[in-house]
């Protein structure tokens, strides 16, 4: 009767579904085969490849300096660089704990899931990404969202766990709660990789490498490049910035903002920060919080530095355009095509580049190189670059 | 009353049994068709998936029995979770087991203080219970942030040792269930016996569906409306924490989707917005329907979108369904349908 | 049963069973409390609480805080909100508390618009507002004429829309620019320049259109047949449709307006951040109803007015305002909201039912 409409429903959904897994589960993937398999794979070579803004999808890695441990970084103020050293230099110092044997067999035809943090437009590139390179090596990746929800991302590693890929690739939600998911997934006998989101040091004990942007790093160069154009702008007046921080909760949220401030009190002492506030991404409230900071402010603020280059820096630039004080020197971290186009219009001084399809054909390269017997450094940083009027032009169009 | 004909009987069956129906008939068909579904690990995923929601929205059926709503449960579990760290961490210089009650006990008498602040201002303030729970949803999350912007963990091996035991089935025998989802299912039925074969159980039907007749029947209206909201509470902290001891670690927007997932599966489960009806059982089976439809759908590798648009569709669906049954039956008020069949004889005839 | 929930139970719910049998009493307790202060605030309500704030504002910052420029800011920073809440507004009164599928109405009108940008700006707005009259009418049918459950049905109605909207566009951002092609930049100019035209050099055309907004909708809630209908149908459901109002087209009205607003907020919305997003409008479903009965409307349906609200909305921004300008981290200024919110409402529904204007 009328009551069956319900399961009706229900049936009908499943059957849609049904039709959607179809089409997607129908290439078998390629067998693989002892030796063949690795010298082929090991000959596949990734360096043509282009991400959509035309540059290379996979440069040079990053080297970064890691300097001595403080003894006690938490008792440092939060403007020392060194406080957030356990932040900024996870993993380098981790003793890896229970890492499979690599089988050193070639990446042809092996199963990898990645499960990635959320749907943003920044991931569908990063998913770009992935395929890219998982294509070229002939590997079968998966990509799964929990659409930003922990919960729904154990349960997602739990089924992953239960099929038993050949690799897993993960981007944490949260630093703190992936360490036990690592661990968990380590437990199982599965290599994992993670990528993107910086876990907790303790983590990095049972992942395979880390890949992804040097949030931190990035700041600190865009924080010099910020403070070299107030410096000039502004010369001889006193100099205030302000902060329009993450969301609380992964890296970013700290990287974002006390990056750039403890590089500034070694950098530039003198640059005075004034506030720093986390409207969230609503254009709307961050032009309110920028308003009131004028008000507030008033010709002290010299710079804004925000954590997003779209959203936010919209909010930014109508409160700045209201005020009439285009004359603030706004950073972002990048690169958004909103982001992308405020900076050629020179509403945006600078964004950071942060190329999301090398962000995740990087992890999938590093899972490729470890299936190829190759010895995997803990950490794997994407290029640091700051894109201002200058360049802007060499990494259109965006990729997001 | 006329007697029911046999179809009729059917029919009232079905509906009263009809979430069990919904819930077989999404398994059976993920079990047919989705690839890797069966098999005893991956059931156990789908309790340890709905061990969370399950806990959270007994307290939120309890709430819409006795007829009100209560929007701060996502926020209330989040709390729970961040406290349960939070203060295991602050006695760390104690013995582990000791911190970790002490963190559990903190976390679930704040998720109940939350509930009691809830149901004081909307039984004695007469404060609607959309307003007092909207703003305490913003209240606890502003208050999650202050008291820290960071998540928590605790890393020590005798923190991972209860963890694993939380997350790890227990029985060799048959491993499907784990503490965590022992938990869950043993506060579903117990609630589920209060309410159901005890008198003060029944107290709050009677306070949901009809405040007047309880009132007359001598009941304290209120200290029921307290009591639901300080229930609910309880058992949103006690969700969280038993989810960050899983994690050993606790992020701090655990709950942002939980009110969305804990309202479908309350109202598909059967549990009426009128109050006065309702089981937290069945609501139970709704989020493991809801979990399994997911999980399955997991496996064909569609998208959030479409598992969303799925749950939505479920939802309107049962809601349609509902709202329309009691249009028909409003339509049908003040009639006899025997007379009407009468009628209809004597003119056949 | 089936319009308990709605319609009149929630006056009733709230209130002791004894309340029932003091009604039946003389009203010489009443009398005495039609006092004053209780008339005072029933009457200006939100505006107190406004003066209260501005003049907190005055003795911490003085001139700085005290001048037109500020309290143009305060505006323009919640004028879609406000927007938003003028058509919320509608469904308060009629007593279904509110609308919980306006954020997905938002980004979906946004896209639409977006995506029409290219047969130029009158259809793409058009069009866009048409979404909003489409999930209007959804809204209108089940709740109104099926009474579902406000709350639920609209919840529901998100959770699909939402769905929609991702799965077309596949969690993809688009792009005026993009959209309109090579050629038509001035077409994409146009849609992003929306929400930036100004008009006397500083007042945004949005802060034009939000009062034109609140002047029609006071006008069509307090001076027309309709506002009179969607007063009583708020008030009593049951009443109103024995009286021979046709209440569920009056209820589904009040949706389609709600839905309407919320298409045109979208519109500017996506204007405003240069981008068609699934994100777009997040959280103006319960920001939305803070304003609204912060503004002094009651969720018990038939109470409270359209510039209420306005004040409402201006209220909220007031408060962020003060907060920031003191330096209050964006966490405890949440708390003070929320604190703030319960509080107003509190003293509002109190002063009402010492009036004995209403039973709740």
């Amino acid at each position: 009767m009328k009551k069956l409409f319900v399961l009706l429903l229900v049936l009908s959904i499943a059957g849609f579904a049904f039709a959607g897994g179809q089409q997607e589960s129908a290439e078998p993937a390629a067998e693989s085969g002892g030796s063949e398999n690795l010298e082929w794979s090991k000959q596949v070579d990734v360096t043509k490849i282009k991400s959509r803004d035309g540059q290379p999808l996979l440069l040079e890695m990053e080297q970064k300096e890691i300097p001595e441990r403080p003894e006690d970084p938490e008792s440092l103020p939060e403007t020392d660089p060194m406080h957030w050293y356990d932040m900024e230099y996870a993993g380098w110092s981790a003793e890896k704990v229970n890492i499979p044997e690599s089988p050193a067999d070639g990446a042809r035809g092996k199963e990898v899931v990645v499960i990635i943090n959320g749907d943003h437009p920044y991931l569908t590139a990063f998913g770009n990404g992935v395929q890219k390179v998982a294509g070229a090596y002939q590997m079968d990746a998966t990509i799964l969202s929990p659409n930003w929800d922990v919960a729904v991302q154990n349960q997602m590693l739990d089924e992953a766990i239960v099929d038993e890929p050949d690799m897993i690739v993960l981007v944490p939600l949260d630093a703190k709660v992936a360490v036990q998911q690592i661990r968990k997934v380590n437990q199982a006998g599965i290599p994992i990789i993670v990528s993107n989101m910086l876990p907790e040091d303790e983590g990095m004990k049972y992942c395979i490498a880390w890949t992804g942007p040097d949030d931190w790093g990035q700041f600190r160069m865009l924080a010099r490049e910020w403070a070299d154009e107030m410096k000039s702008n502004f010369e001889g007046e006193d100099i205030g910035v302000a902060y329009v921080q993450h969301a609380p909760g992964g890296s970013p949220y700290f990287a974002r903002c006390w990056g750039p401030m403890s590089e500034l009190s070694e950098y530039a002492p003198d640059i005075e920060t004034l506030d720093y506030q986390a409207p969230g991404f609503e254009a709307e409230k961050t032009m309110q919080v920028v308003s009131d900071w004028i008000t507030r402010f008033g010709d002290d603020l010299k710079g804004i530095c925000a954590a997003d280059d779209s959203a936010q820096a919209i909010g930014i630039q109508e409160a700045l355009q209201k005020a009439g004080r285009e004359d603030i020197v706004v950073v972002a971290a990048g690169n958004s095509k909103v982001g992308m186009d405020a900076v050629k219009a020179g509403d945006l001084h600078a964004i950071t580049y942060q190329s999301a399809e090398a962000d995740g054909a990087i992890a999938v390269k590093t899972a490729a190189d470890w299936f190829n017997g190759e010895e995997i450094e803990p950490v794997r940083y994407l290029p640091k670059k700051v894109i201002t009027a200058e360049n802007v032009e060499e990494f259109m169009p965006a990729q997001w | 009353m006329p007697k029911l004909d046999s179809k009729q009987n059917a029919v009232y069956w079905i509906d009263r049994n009809r979430i069990y129906i919904i819930f077989l008939g999404v398994f059976l068909v993920m079990s047919i068709f989705a690839p890797n579904f069966v098999g005893l690990r991956n059931f156990t995923n789908i309790l340890r998936s709905m061990s969370l929601n399950a806990t959270v929205a007994i307290g939120f059926t309890l709430v819409l029995i006795i007829h009100q709503l209560d929007l701060s449960v996502g926020s209330t579990l989040s709390l729970g979770a961040v406290f349960t760290i939070g203060f295991r961490l602050m006695f760390s210089e104690l013995p582990p087991g000791m911190a970790w009650t002490l963190g559990v006990v903190i976390a679930l008498a704040a998720g109940s203080l939350i509930g009691l602040i809830n149901g004081l201002l909307v039984a004695k303030a007469k404060i609607h219970s959309f307003i007092v729970t909207l703003g305490m949803m913003i209240i606890v999350q502003g208050v999650i942030y202050m008291y820290t912007d960071v998540s928590l963990s605790a890393t020590t091996p005798a923190d991972f040792a209860l963890s694993d035991f939380m997350r790890m089935p227990f029985l060799d025998s048959i491993r499907l269930l784990t503490p965590r989802i022992l938990i869950a299912i043993l506060s579903v039925v117990g609630m589920e016996v209060l309410l159901k074969r005890t008198r003060f159980g029944r107290n709050f039907y009677m306070v949901g569906g009809n405040r007047d007749t309880a009132w007359l029947a001598g009941l304290k209206a209120d200290t029921y409306t307290i009591l639901a909201f300080v229930f609910a509470g309880f058992f949103a902290a006690l969700g969280g924490s038993m989810v960050a001891i899983e994690m050993s670690s606790s992020p701090v927007d655990l709950g942002v989707n939980s009110l969305l997932i804990v309202v479908a599966a309350t109202i598909i489960g059967g549990t009426s917005m009128m109050g006065g009806k309702g089981s937290v059982f069945k609501t139970m089976i709704a989020v493991l329907m809801l979990e399994t439809l997911f999980n399955g759908m997991n496996r064909f590798n569609v998208g959030t979108e479409f598992k969303i648009f799925a749950s939505g569709m479920i939802l309107a669906g049962v809601v349609l369904y509902e709202a329309y049954y009691i249009y028909k039956h409003e339509q049908l008020k003040g009639q006899r349908a025997e007379l009407l069949k009468e009628l209809e004889d004597g003119r056949k005839t | 049963m089936p319009d308990d929930l709605n319609q009149q139970q929630p006056a009733q719910q709230n209130s002791p069973p004894g309340q029932g049998n003091a009604a039946a009493a003389p009203p010489v307790s009443r009398e005495l409390k039609q006092s004053g202060l209780n008339l005072w605030i029933n009457r200006f309500g939100v505006y107190v609480v406004a003066i209260l704030f501005i003049l907190v504002g005055i003795i911490l910052f003085g001139g700085s805080f005290f001048n037109s420029k500020n309290f143009l800011n305060i505006l323009d920073a919640v004028t879609l909100l406000g927007m938003a809440a003028v058509g919320v507004a509608f469904v308060t009164y009629s007593g279904h508390f509110a609308d919980l599928s306006i954020p997905t109405t938002m980004a979906l009108s946004g896209y639409i618009a977006i995506e029409l940008i290219p047969l130029g700006m009158f259809m793409s707005i058009f069009t866009g507002l048409l979404v909003g009259v489409g999930v209007g009418l959804v809204n209108a049918f089940a709740v109104g004429k099926l009474r579902a459950n406000p709350i639920i049905w609209t919840l529901a109605m998100a959770y699909v829309t939402k769905g929609v909207v991702r799965w077309v566009w596949l969690n993809k951002q688009i792009y005026p620019d993009i959209k309109a092609g090579i050629g038509n930049e001035h077409l994409a100019d146009a849609f992003i320049n929306l929400y930036r035209i100004r008009i006397f050099g500083s007042i945004s055309i949005t802060v034009i259109i939000l009062i034109a907004l609140v002047i029609a909708a006071q006008f069509l809630l307090k001076r027309t047949k309709f506002g009179q209908q969607l007063k009583v149908t708020g008030s009593s459901y049951d009443v109103a449709r024995l009286s021979g109002i046709k209440a569920s087209r009056v209820v589904g009205t009040a949706f389609l307006i709600s839905s309407l607003t919320a298409a045109l907020t979208g519109i500017f919305i996506t204007s405003l951040g240069k981008v068609g997003a699934y994100y777009n409008g997040e959280g103006y479903d319960f920001n939305a109803v803070t304003a609204v009965v912060i503004g002094g409307m009651t969720l018990n349906g038939g109470r409270g007015d359209i510039i209420g609200v306005l004040g409402g909305v201006f209220v909220i921004g007031l408060m962020r305002n003060i907060m920031t300008l003191m330096g209050i981290d964006t966490f405890s200024q949440t708390v003070v909201q929320g604190i703030v919110f319960i509080t107003v409402v509190y003293i509002n529904a109190r002063s009402l039912r010492k009036l004995g204007r209403d039973d709740a």
